[in-house]
C-alpha cells in the first residue's frame, strides 16, 4: 500500500500529536517556563505596569524564545535513541516529508500553544488589550521560524552527549533577528505606530525559513544519522 | 580546465603550496602592516572630530573587514566540501575558524576603546559592533559543533552545514541590527561613524586591510597543514614530506 | 614627508593628543591577536607533524615486526 506524501505528512503529524498528548506534563512545561521566565522579570525590575509595558514586548519574546528552545531537545531524539528516526528515514518518503511533518507537530504544540497563553502574560507585563492581536501574530510568525531554526539545530546535534546547550548556543544568534523584529512590532503597536513594516518582515522571514530550512534540516539528519 | 580544481582535491599537494606560500604571504603582509602603520599612525594628518582617536581605525576596519572575510571563506570551503566531498574543503574551513574568531575579537575590543572616548563609554549597542558579536557567537557556534563529535568526519559535515546556514544568515543579522539600532537612536547620540577620509587617511587603511588579509593567508596555510596532517595520517605521502 | 623622522620622537606623537590611553592599547592587542595566530598555527603544525610522525614511525615498526614473525621459522638460525 503505497502512501503520498500529503497523506505521509498527516501521518506523522498525527503520530507525533497524539505522542505528546500521551505526556501532558512534557507538553505543559516549557508553557510553565514560559510564565515563570516572564514572572522573574517584574520581580527583577519593577512592579509599575507603566514601566513594565515599556520593557513588555522584549521580556515576552526573550522568554518565548527560551521556552521554545527547552521544547527543541525532543524533536527528533526520543525517535533517534530508539532506532525509529532510522526507519522513518528507510521507509521511501524521503526524509524531507518527515523532518516536515515533525516539525511542524512540534510547533502545534509549542509555538502555537506559547500564542495562545500570551494574552496571559502579555497582561501581566501591562501590554494594552488592544495590541493583542499584533502581538499574537508575531509571535505566530516568530514562533514557526524558530521552529525551523530549532529542527536545523536539533538535527545537527541529535546523539550528542549535553546536546541541549550547544542546541541553543547554535540556534540563539540566527534567532536575534526575529527577537528584533518581533518585539519592535509589538512596541510599535503598542506605541500606536504601525507596525506593519515588521511583520512584514517576520513574514518574509518566515517564508525564507520555511522553505530552505527543511532541507538543511534533512541534510543534518543525514550528517548525524547514516 | 577544472585539472586545477581537482588538483586541489589531493592532500599533497595542498600541503605542498600551502609550506611554499606561507613565508611569501607572510612577508608581503609584513611590508603592507609595516607601511600601512607607519603612514598610518605618523603621517596621516588627524581627523577634525576625532583627533587622533581616529587612528584606532588602522586596526578596528582591517580585523572587522577580515572577520567577515574569513567566514565567507570558511563557508566557501564548507560548500565545496559538501557538495563535492572533497575532504581538504573541510581543513580549510577547519582552519580558518579559529582565525576569523580572533579577528572578531579584535574588532570588538578596538572597537570598545574607540567608542570610550567617542560615546563616553565602552560598549554602546552600535550596530556595527553588535554585528560583531553575533558574528563572534557564529564562530564559537561553529567549533564547538565540530568538537563535539567523537567521529572527526561527522563533526566537519556538521560545522559545515552549521556555516553555511550562519552565513545566509548573516546579511539578515546585520540588515535586522542596523534597522534595531536606527529605531532606537536618540538623535542627540552622535553617530559613530567613520570620518570622511582624505586620499592620505585612506591609503594606510587599505595597505592595513591587505596586510591583515595577507596575514590570514599565511596563518591559514600553516594551519591548513596541522589540519591535512591531522586528516591524512597515514597516508604514504606523509612520509616524504614531513622530513622536509 | 620632510618632518617625518621629528614627529615620533616628539611628544604628540606618543600622547596621540591625549588619547594615547586608548590608542595604543589598541595596536598593542592586535599585536598580540597577530602574534598569537601565528604562535598557535605553528604550534598546531608542530603537533600535527610529531603526531604523523610517530603514527608512521608505529606503523613502520609494526611492519618490521610482522616480517620478523614471518621469516622466524626459515631463518631461526641466524637470527642475531
Amino acid at each position: 500500500m503505497s502512501v503520498g506524501p500529503g497523506e505521509a505528512f498527516a501521518l506523522v503529524v498525527h503520530r507525533e500529536l497524539r505522542l505528546s498528548f500521551r505526556r501532558p506534563d512534557q507538553l505543559l512545561q516549557p508553557l510553565v517556563f514560559f510564565l515563570i521566565v516572564t514572572t522573574l522579570f517584574p520581580l527583577g525590575l519593577s512592579l509599575q505596569l507603566s514601566l513594565l509595558r515599556d520593557m513588555a514586548p522584549g521580556v515576552l519574546w526573550v522568554a518565548a524564545l527560551l521556552s521554545s528552545l527547552l521544547s527543541l531537545d525532543s524533536l527528533f531524539k526520543s525517535d533517534a535513541d530508539d532506532g525509529t528516526l532510522e526507519q522513518l528515514a528507510l521507509c521511501g518518503q524521503g526524509l524531507t516529508v518527515i523532518v516536515v511533518a515533525k516539525t511542524f507537530a512540534h510547533w502545534l504544540v509549542s509555538g502555537l500553544a506559547l500564542v495562545l497563553v500570551s494574552p496571559l502574560v502579555g497582561t501581566a507585563l501591562g501590554i494594552p488589550g488592544s495590541v493583542f492581536a499584533t502581538m499574537m501574530l508575531s509571535l505566530a510568525l516568530g514562533t514557526l521560524t524558530l521552529s525551523w531554526l530549532g529542527a536545523i539545530g536539533a538535527g545537527l546535534t541529535v546523539g550528542l552527549k549535553r546536546g541541549n546547550v550547544l542546541l541553543s548556543l547554535i540556534v540563539l544568534p540566527l534567532a536575534m533577528p526575529l527577537l528584533i523584529f518581533g518585539a519592535a512590532a509589538t512596541d510599535r503597536a503598542i506605541s500606536g505606530v504601525s507596525a506593519s513594516g515588521a511583520l512584514y518582515f517576520l513574514a518574509a522571514l518566515c517564508v525564507f525559513t520555511c522553505t530552505l530550512a527543511p532541507f538543511a534540516a534533512t541534510a543534518a539528519l543525514h550528517i548525524t544519522l547514516e | 580546465m577544472w585539472t586545477w580544481f581537482y588538483k586541489l582535491a589531493s592532500p599533497p599537494y595542498v600541503y605542498g603550496t600551502a609550506a611554499a606560500l606561507a613565508p611569501w604571504f607572510l612577508g608581503l603582509a609584513a611590508v603592507a602592516i609595516g607601511y600601512g602603520l607607519v603612514d598610518g599612525l605618523v603621517f596621516a594628518p588627524p581627523d577634525y572630530q576625532q583627533g587622533d582617536a581616529f587612528r584606532i581605525i588602522y586596526v578596528h576596519v582591517p580585523s572587522a573587514w577580515l572577520s567577515l572575510f574569513a567566514y565567507v571563506g570558511m563557508a566557501v570551503a564548507a560548500a565545496i566540501a559538501l557538495i563535492w566531498r572533497i575532504k581538504m574543503g573541510h581543513a580549510v574551513a577547519a582552519a580558518s575558524a579559529p582565525i576569523g574568531a580572533s579577528f572578531t575579537l579584535l574588532a570588538l575590543v578596538t572597537g570598545s576603546l574607540w567608542g570610550r572616548p567617542m560615546w563616553g563609554t565602552f560598549w554602546a549597542w552600535d550596530p556595527r559592533l553588535t554585528s560583531e558579536l553575533i558574528l563572534l557567537f557564529l564562530y564559537v557556534g561553529v567549533m564547538s559543533l565540530r568538537a563535539a563529535f567523537e567521529d572527526p568526519a561527522r563533526g566537519d559535515r556538521a560545522a559545515a552545514l552549521l556555516a553555511l546556514v550562519g552565513v545566509v544568515n548573516v546579511p539578515i543579522i546585520h540588515f535586522s541590527v542596523v534597522w534595531w539600532n536606527s529605531l532606537h537612536q536618540g538623535a542627540t547620540v552622535a553617530r559613530f561613524g567613520k570620518p570622511t577620509m582624505v586620499a592620505s587617511m585612506l591609503w594606510p587603511l587599505l595597505s592595513m586591510a591587505l596586510g591583515f588579509m595577507l596575514f590570514y593567508g599565511a596563518v591559514l596555510c600553516m594551519r591548513l597543514q596541522g589540519e591535512v596532517l591531522t586528516r591524512e595520517r597515514q597516508a604514504r605521502w606523509v612520509a616524504e614530506a614531513i622530513k622536509s | 614627508m620632510g618632518g617625518g623622522g621629528n614627529q615620533i620622537v616628539s611628544a604628540g606623537f606618543w600622547s596621540m593628543g591625549g588619547y594615547a590611553g586608548y590608542v595604543w592599547p589598541c595596536f598593542a592587542f592586535a599585536g598580540v591577536i597577530l602574534g598569537w595566530n601565528l604562535w598557535s598555527a605553528r604550534r598546531y603544525r608542530a603537533a600535527a607533524q610529531l603526531k604523523a610522525r610517530r603514527a608512521l614511525e608505529a606503523a613502520d615498526t609494526d611492519r618490521a615486526a610482522a616480517t620478523a614473525v614471518v621469516a622466524i621459522p626459515r631463518t631461526a638460525g641466524e637470527q642475531a
